[in-house]
């Protein structure tokens, strides 16, 4: 995947955003910059708002007021499918994939917009999807809903570089997953930060969150109540924001700030069945 | 052997109209109970062109054709896309409403009056296993072959035609990967208008006259095929029609039972329920 | 068919303003529907009597008919959520009943009527059968085959009509003795639409209609709060059929004579789904305003030209796309409520000592030797996976047990499996010492077993007062026929309820929010509610699937006193599965581990907290070391 790295810091930009359903207000003014390279979390109790917050982004649920810039362009009134023209892409949470296409088919659709420009960069970067992950070109012509849960992770991932985005969002990865599955979503995703991609993620399981991210914001109730390098995230912190009590801070302060030091190699193994315990 | 070609016949087009009934349930989750009478009252741009203005069969033909596309896209944009989170039954009423507009502004312009078309194609017909097969009909069975491998073809080999398909599994998925979800809703709603258009007039040389609601039937038989294909599978609706067919068409030859009226309509029906409550996947759905 | 842009409804003041009456609210109702349907028409026709032709009466007549007929369609689709589309069917049997047994048989034409209810009502269940299996369009294909058999076929049949000929429908009165007094069945047509409202209006109130409302939402909900959903279902059929089989057989005797083909046929089953969304789904008044609309105003109309029907169609759909929820919505959305305040807290309340409802069924008497809950090597398998894989605990009285463990260890599925949800595939569960995994769930929360869910487990079309109604439902002793006639056990049981509803709202502090679907309350507020409501039935266990999920930290500790409050003040058990462990070490007596459907710890809070293999699971070895 080429890294689309620019001199501006921010790819994505979210200023003063309100958003809500009805009469209720589920966003109250968010400001909010996705640095370039960088992966940015948002992390919050159930009913804060991130998922919403991210379908604003996404185009799905509309900005009442403040505005939204992708690289610069004001993206604040344009439907999710011209975002995704601009370069912004997808890995929704759920069902990923489209059970009754092909893994092929799967791949077309998620380079609609890249097709409609250049054929020939989607050949190139489909051959790349495969190299990256060699276990979907073996699959390529089996439809989707075949697929292994942890196979399924790597299309839907696969789907959403291909189009050479320049920004990723990511909709609870782990939600309704087996920890097996989640265990393998994580190392597909730990690969594709180590290319260098930007990556938006919401995600409720703040284990697998705080591995994944360089940035960290905590959401409550619709605001933004923190927001810094995830490194800097202490214990107390979480606690106070999150409810996340004693047990837990056992588990950060063995897991934060030790996240795998090396460069990852790129995902090839294609794994799907690691057992959960083995140590990384 | 007679049933069957006379029901492969009026399967093909049964297969048309179930297949515009998957479709539109696969884009918008809904029955669509309007996909028959759309295509007769488009019929009668074809008696406008071709009786009353003497043109080609073919050119009144294509008119129908466009007006019921038209039709189809129109509903899609002042109905259908203002209901995107309405419940199911009530985009069903709407659409029961479409039927009901057709059928009053058939009744209001046309009512009372007898309109004949001209035959598609002259030309006499050949004897098939005892059956006198016309020149519409073979054309009918021809142009129902063609239009499904169009339509099979289409959505499987184009992007666009990938993008519906993934949208009928998932429409904000599919949006999220950068596909237009309006232009995939008008585009089922314009197909299916325009099956509904062609269905309507490849059967009317066997019916031989235009009227009011004169093809209703072709609705209950369609809907009939599309459940028997298992509501969302395309290849399902087409063999479904052509079963519904040939089973009419058997039930007509070998099942007379003077005690009990209607007794065709009421086998085809307790074929339904019998699908429906042992296999309501469909006779050919993969779901378990 | 216009009903959108014409007047707003102008009987609705009226029934409000009679509810706000020193009368108690059901006498109100009941005059205002007295005065609705009796006697304005009756001051209508007597003060005019020059201006009503014999068609027009007929034409009133019909139209009363059709809106009991919606009334009928109402209460399945609207209120039990259940899609026919077949209708015309079961109203063509109660006419032609009818008209055999007043043509044929010479009978009255009371029984005339009384016949076609059964009829119609036997047949209703025979539809209602697939609707165990079918639902949604699958559903409503089997009811327009339903219709469309009684058209073609069985109504064409010798014995019902000499063919296709028909049925005539005398006004019988008794004997020779047939009625021409047009006013008089006008009169008695407005008297059954009366009769109806009130029958209606008996569903509404009682248990019979929360169940209905509260199958049509959401099913798992409805057999959590102890309703038979099976039981309910058919229920709404034999209703809907009865009413069906009624205002067929008052069409009949209004225009006298009927054959399979007019008017019962498809199309009158269309009109009937149109007039209830039209309307608005369970909105009865709306429903009855649609119906006259659609039949009478036309009728009324002379020499309608057939772009009417053009014009009809167009504001049909301009109606439903507009206000998907029907014209009831334009009445219902002035009373949403103004929007929460922006930061709320989400403190929770003391919860009431509400007053202990007479049990209907005898229970084992509580003792210590005895745990309230046992669960022994229960298996629970979807497909391949073993999502509980031969867990063991026991709950003991009076105490606050904690189930803990990592996502997807499968504590939720266990508590499904106690409270009936799931089937076990092996293993026991004892409550109190009674083998209870063959009862159903009604049975079991019947027993004494109460549970939360972790997506908020209340009905969240209906208020919290309605909640709180709906949580009594299985202390409900009177029969389902009682509660339609409103008889007095049934109208004093229904007092009572109502009486401990009013406590818990004011209690809880719900006054002004009381009112309001559930849905738009706080996260907190509708938590609040479903502990409440699992205390309505006041169950010996309770069990709290992630209570504080949500839950601001301060809220969270303020649930842990509520907790406490449920075990040493109202002397409850709870079964709790939290992922807040703090509260969970705060609060708990006992707590057990679960790790991939198995049981990996027990002990106190201490003990669990230290044992390093549930820091193992539950943190998990996915923390890189």
């Amino acid at each position: 995947m080429t890294t689309t790295t620019h001199d501006a810091a921010d790819v994505l930009q979210l200023r003063g955003i309100r958003a809500g359903f009805g009469s209720q207000t589920i966003i109250h003014g968010v400001d909010l910059d996705v640095a370039a390279g960088k992966v940015t979390g948002i992390f919050g109790l159930n009913g804060a708002g991130k998922s919403v917050l991210l379908k604003v982004v996404a185009g799905v649920v509309p900005t009442w007021s403040g505005r939204i810039e992708l690289d610069g362009a004001d993206i604040t009134r344009l439907l999710p499918e011209q975002r995704v023209a601009l370069g912004m892409a997808h890995v929704p949470q759920g069902r990923q994939v489209f059970p009754s296409l092909s893994v092929e088919q799967n791949l077309r659709v998620g380079a609609y917009t890249l097709r409609r420009r250049d054929k020939r960069r989607y050949d190139g970067n489909l051959q790349r999807v495969f190299d990256t992950f060699p276990r979907l070109a073996e699959r390529r012509r089996q439809p989707a809903g075949t697929l292994s849960g942890g196979e399924q992770a790597m299309l839907a991932v696969g789907r959403a570089l291909i189009n050479d985005p320049k920004v990723v969002l990511i909709d609870e990865p782990s939600a309704g997953l087996a920890p097996a599955i989640v265990e393998d979503l994580l190392e597909v995703l730990l690969g594709v930060r180590d290319l260098g991609l930007t990556m938006l993620l919401v995600e409720q399981n703040i284990r697998f969150g705080l591995r994944l991210t360089d940035h960290a914001c905590l959401l409550q109730k619709g605001r933004i109540v923190y927001s810094g390098a995830t490194a800097d995230l202490d214990e107390d912190r979480l606690a106070s924001y999150l409810g996340v009590g004693r047990l837990l801070s056992h588990d950060l302060a063995t897991g934060l700030g030790r996240k795998p030091p090396t460069p990852r190699p790129r995902v090839r193994r294609g794994s799907t069945s690691r057992p959960r315990t083995t140590p990384a | 052997m007679q049933p069957i070609v006379l029901g492969v016949i009026a399967g093909s087009i049964y297969a048309l109209i179930a297949l515009g009934i998957v479709l539109v349930y696969k884009g918008s989750r809904v029955l669509n109970f309007a996909q028959a009478e759309v295509g007769t009252l488009s019929l009668y741009a074809t008696w406008w062109v071709s009786t009353k203005h003497h043109q080609p069969w073919a050119l009144g033909a294509l008119a129908s054709i466009v007006a019921a596309v038209g039709i189809g896209l129109l509903f899609e944009r002042l109905v259908i896309r203002r209901m995107m989170t309405a419940p199911r039954v009530t985009v069903a009423v709407a659409t029961i409403g479409l039927f009901s507009l057709m059928l009053a502004i058939e009744l209001a312009l046309f009512a009372g009056t007898i309109y004949t078309l001209p035959a598609p194609i002259a030309g006499g017909g050949v004897q098939v296993a005892g059956v006198f097969v016309s020149a519409s009909q073979w054309l009918a069975l021809g142009v129902v072959i063609a239009v499904a491998l169009a339509l099979a073809a289409f959505l499987r080999y184009t992007d666009f035609g990938l993008a519906v398909q993934a949208s009928a599994d998932d429409p904000v998925a599919a949006q999220l990967m950068g596909t237009p979800r309006g232009l995939i809703s008008a585009f089922t709603w314009g197909v299916a208008g325009a099956l509904s258009a062609v269905a309507v007039l490849l059967i009317e040389p066997t019916v031989g006259v235009l009227a009011p609601g004169a093809f209703s039937g072709l609705f209950i038989g369609g809907l009939t095929a599309a459940l028997v294909g298992g509501l969302s599978s395309l290849p399902g609706a087409f063999v479904g029609g052509l079963l519904v067919g040939i089973a009419e068409a058997e039930v007509k030859a070998h099942l007379v039972l003077a005690s009990v009226p209607s007794v065709q309509t009421t086998a085809m029906l307790v074929i339904v329920l019998a699908v429906l409550l042992l296999r309501p996947q469909g006779v050919l759905g993969r779901r378990a | 068919m216009s009903v959108a842009g014409t007047r707003p409804l102008p009987v609705v003041p009226a029934a409000r303003s009679a509810r706000r009456s020193r009368l108690s609210p059901r006498t109100a109702n009941a005059l205002t529907a007295a005065l609705l349907f009796v006697a304005l028409p009756l001051m209508t026709v007597h003060a005019m009597p020059k201006l009503l032709q014999q068609h027009d009466y007929l034409n009133l007549d019909v139209g009363v008919s059709l809106a009991v007929a919606a009334l009928s369609l109402n209460l399945l689709l609207g209120y039990a959520g259940q899609i026919s589309l077949g209708h015309a069917g079961l109203l063509a049997a109660g006419a032609f009943a009818s008209g055999i047994a007043t043509s044929r048989w010479h009978l009255s034409m009371v029984l005339g009527f009384l016949f076609a209810v059964v009829i119609s009502a036997a047949l209703a269940l025979v539809v209602g059968l697939p609707a165990l299996r079918l639902r949604g369009l699958y559903l409503a294909i089997v009811t327009v085959i339903f219709g469309l058999v009684m058209q073609y076929s069985v109504l064409r049949a010798d014995v019902f009509s000499g063919g296709s000929a028909g049925v005539a429908l005398p006004r019988r009165l008794w004997g020779d003795h047939v009625s021409t007094d047009n006013a008089g069945y006008l009169v008695a047509v407005l008297l059954l639409l009366l009769a109806v409202w009130l029958l209606d209006d008996n569903v509404v109130r009682t248990r019979v209609g929360r169940a209905l409302r509260t199958i049509r939402e959401n099913e798992s909900v409805a057999q959590s709060f102890g309703i038979d959903v099976v039981r309910y279902k058919l229920l709404a059929f034999v209703l809907s059929g009865a009413l069906a089989g009624l205002a067929g057989a008052m069409y009949g005797h209004a225009i006298g004579f009927v054959n399979n083909e007019s008017p019962f046929n498809f199309n009158l089953s269309l009109q009937l789904v149109i007039i209830v969304i039209v309307g608005g789904l369970g909105h009865r008044l709306a429903v009855i305003i649609a119906a006259l609309f659609f039949w009478v105003l036309p009728s009324f109309i002379s020499g309608l030209h057939a772009w009417a029907y053009v014009v009809g169609a167009l504001l049909l759909m301009v109606t439903v796309s507009q206000h998907p929820d029907g014209i009831a919505d334009l009445l219902t959305r002035r009373r949403r409520p103004p929007a929460p305040a922006e930061d709320e807290d989400d403190e929770l309340p003391e919860l009431p000592q509400l007053p202990v409802p007479v049990r209907s069924h005898v229970a084992a008497p509580l003792s210590s030797a005895v745990p309230v809950l046992e669960v022994e090597e229960v298996v629970v398998r979807f497909g391949g996976l073993h999502a509980v894989d031969g867990a063991t605990l026991a709950v003991n009285a009076g105490q606050i047990v904690g189930l803990i463990g990592p996502n997807g260890a499968g504590k939720s599925t266990l508590f499904n499996a106690v409270s009936g949800l799931v089937a076990i595939e092996r293993g026991r569960i004892r409550y109190r010492g009674q083998e209870i995994h063959q009862l159903r769930s009604d049975q079991r929360a019947r027993l004494g077993i109460a549970r939360s869910f972790q997506q908020v487990g209340l009905a969240k079309d209906l208020s919290v007062r309605e909640n709180f109604l709906l949580a009594q439902h299985q202390l409900a002793a009177y029969g389902d026929l009682e509660a339609l006639l409103m008889l007095p056990r049934a109208a004093r049981q229904e007092r009572e309820f109502r009486d401990r509803t009013e406590a818990a709202i004011d209690a809880l502090g719900f006054g002004p929010l009381a009112d309001v679907p559930v849905r738009h309350l706080s996260g907190g507020q509708q938590r609040i509610a479903e502990i409440a409501c699992l205390l309505m039935t006041a169950p010996d266990l309770v069990m709290l699937d992630e209570p504080s999920a949500g839950m601001a930290p301060a809220a969270a500790e303020n649930l842990a006193a509520r907790l406490r409050d449920l075990r040493d003040v109202l002397g409850r058990t709870v079964l709790l599965i939290e992922h807040n462990v703090p509260l969970v070490l705060d609060t708990c007596d006992h707590v057990y581990v679960l790790d991939a459907g198995r049981l990996i710890a027990a002990g106190t809070p201490r003990e669990v907290a230290a044992d390093q293999r549930v820091i193992d699971a539950y943190f998990g070895a996915a923390v890189p070391a």
